[in-house]
């Protein structure tokens, strides 16, 4: 009863977060916007390389397939929310006092915050980009069961991201400012991640390793199970992905642990 | 008259000192933060440079343009960019949003000119981060000979001019709409994006949008093709593009400022 009534309280703060985001159209244009430009060009720029390349395949892809793994990347990176900057501010502002006080987990209040917002803006996001693929390259082979893999793959993919975001968000309690950290995270996600580039156009020395990486699972797991879905690939994101949710987790919880020691309220 | 209009262009350059000097005195108070912001940029605009390492590691050539010329176009893109937000930070997002805010009152109180004064009255901690990584990059990656050298310290000043026309047109924009922050930011960033990847990519009509009304062309394509080419005929080019870019923003600021009314709001210069 109580774990109904406690997933109840989180699942609302998620369905508000969701619904608040729709009220912000203007957002939702500039992201949208942004989508389609960055797919254009890179549609321009993956035609040049594979007329270049003579070949009908790069990287294991077809063009078609590179233009919808860009358009699920895309939709990916640009689905999410600002995590860092709140916790920032919550900490900065003394705001966390207040959260502190409601019966809530403040990780559990802003992650159910933070997936209402994600799968509001991801959805917009793939349906603009699908539709913009639909019209410059066409549709790709979808089966049931890769869409399936693809779903399972994409609530770690956003769980992973939240604590690495989160994370960035309580160095607030060492750091003067911890925006150029989350640029800086943002840019590794996006670089190791394989957004742009499917992992497998990367040297081949580095691709064991970026796979092993948490980035990958966020990005690059996705997009390669959405156009080119396998059990093997499911198998080897499902283990990475619980692994490195794991050591976030963990690294989540002693860093909380040790940024609330550093906390003094003022009545007032 | 010559003498006079010598005497006022000294006179701003001192302006524009002693702004550069207070500005960032005021963001040396959070010294640890401002550093970051820099550094983050720096390895923010690294990132992009690691993208097409990758790139041409795998596709040697794209259309003619080597990874000497894309380095050269984030190089001076980014270079541009920092100088001119750098040193006048209300170029940038602030603009438009000032002008829906009703806080260009403050700026017509003083006896300089609205425009530069305003422009000047902040500077973007992460712009330094990109004026750095732009000098870095070309100085250190592309490694020019002097004449190049020369041309790119020119041409990075040339940028930072179209950038600076360019925040002024689309902040002007709240004059005649309203609230166009997001539209004014929406239409800076697709410049900046376009102009970050190599031309050869677009031909037709695209390229026309790319010198009109998305002047990515202007803030890099004419630019690196004066680095290509050394050739002052190019030069003067990319130098009148970006006159034009600068005029365009000034004609559209006091045409809006006509439409400028005052409100009753209380604010304070930040």
């Amino acid at each position: 009863m109580t774990i109904t009534k406690s997933a109840s309280r989180y699942l609302w703060i998620s369905y508000t977060a969701a619904r608040s985001n729709l009220a912000y159209s203007s957002e939702v244009i500039y992201r949208c916007s942004f989508l389609a430009v960055i797919l254009f060009i890179f549609l321009r720029l993956w035609k040049v390389v594979y007329a270049a390349s003579g070949s009908d395949r790069v990287g294991g892809m077809t063009l078609p397939q590179m233009v919808w793994y860009l358009v699920v990347t895309e939709a990916i990176y640009l689905s999410a929310p600002r995590v860092a900057s709140e916790v920032d501010e919550d900490v900065r502002t003394g705001r966390l006092a207040v959260h502190l006080i409601r019966p809530l987990s403040y990780a559990g209040g802003h992650l159910s915050r933070a997936m209402g917002d994600r799968v509001v803006r991801f959805a917009i996001n793939l349906t603009v980009g699908s539709m913009l693929a639909l019209a410059l390259v066409g549709p790709i082979p979808i089966t049931a069961s890769g869409l399936v893999m693809f779903l399972v793959t994409l609530p770690a993919a956003f769980l992973l991201d939240f604590l690495g975001m989160f994370l960035i968000g309580l160095c607030a309690f060492w750091l003067e400012s911890t925006s150029g950290l989350a640029l800086i995270y943002t840019r590794t996600v996006m670089m190791f991640g394989g957004m742009f580039l499917p992992l497998a156009i990367y040297p081949a020395l580095l691709q064991p390793v970026l796979k092993a990486l948490p980035f990958a699972s966020m990005l690059s797991a996705p997009g390669v199970m959405f156009v080119n879905p396998s059990l093997l690939l499911l198998k080897e994101s499902i283990l990475i992905q619980g692994a490195a949710v794991a050591v976030f987790m963990l690294m989540v919880g002693v860093v909380q642990f040790v940024a609330m020691q550093r906390l003094f309220s003022n009545g007032g | 008259m010559e003498a006079k209009m010598f005497r006022s262009f000294v006179d701003y350059l001192r302006l524009c000192a002693s702004y550069l000097r207070i500005n960032m005195n005021a963001q040396l108070e959070y010294r640890g933060a401002f550093y970051s912001q820099v550094a983050a940029m720096f390895i923010n605009d690294g990132a992009w440079v690691v993208f097409w390492l990758l790139f041409f590691t795998r596709f040697p050539v794209l259309h003619g343009w080597s990874l000497k010329d894309v380095m050269s176009l984030w190089a001076v893109t980014t270079a541009g960019f920092g100088i001119a937000f750098g040193l006048m930070g209300n170029g940038h997002r602030r603009f438009a949003v000032a002008i829906a805010q009703g806080e260009l009152e403050i700026w017509m109180l003083h006896p300089r000119a609205v425009l530069p004064h305003f422009l000047l009255g902040s500077t973007i901690p992460s712009a330094w981060g990109d004026a750095a990584f732009g000098y870095v990059i070309y100085f250190g990656f592309v490694k020019p000979n002097v004449q190049q050298a020369a041309m790119f310290v020119v041409l990075s000043i040339v940028v930072a001019v179209v950038f600076v026309g360019f925040g002024i047109l689309t902040g002007s924009l709240s004059f005649y709409l309203g609230n166009a922050s997001t539209l004014s930011d929406q239409w800076r960033d697709i410049s900046i994006t376009f102009a970050t990847y190599p031309p050869t990519l677009f031909d037709g009509k695209v390229k026309v949008l790319l010198f009109t009304v998305i002047p990515a062309g202007f803030i890099s394509y004419l630019p690196v093709q004066s680095l290509r080419s050394m050739s002052i005929v190019d030069l003067l080019i990319a130098v009148a593009g970006a006159i034009g870019v600068l005029a365009a923003g000034v004609v559209a600021f006091y045409f809006g400022l006509r439409r400028y009314e005052s409100g009753n709001l209380i604010s304070m210069r930040e």
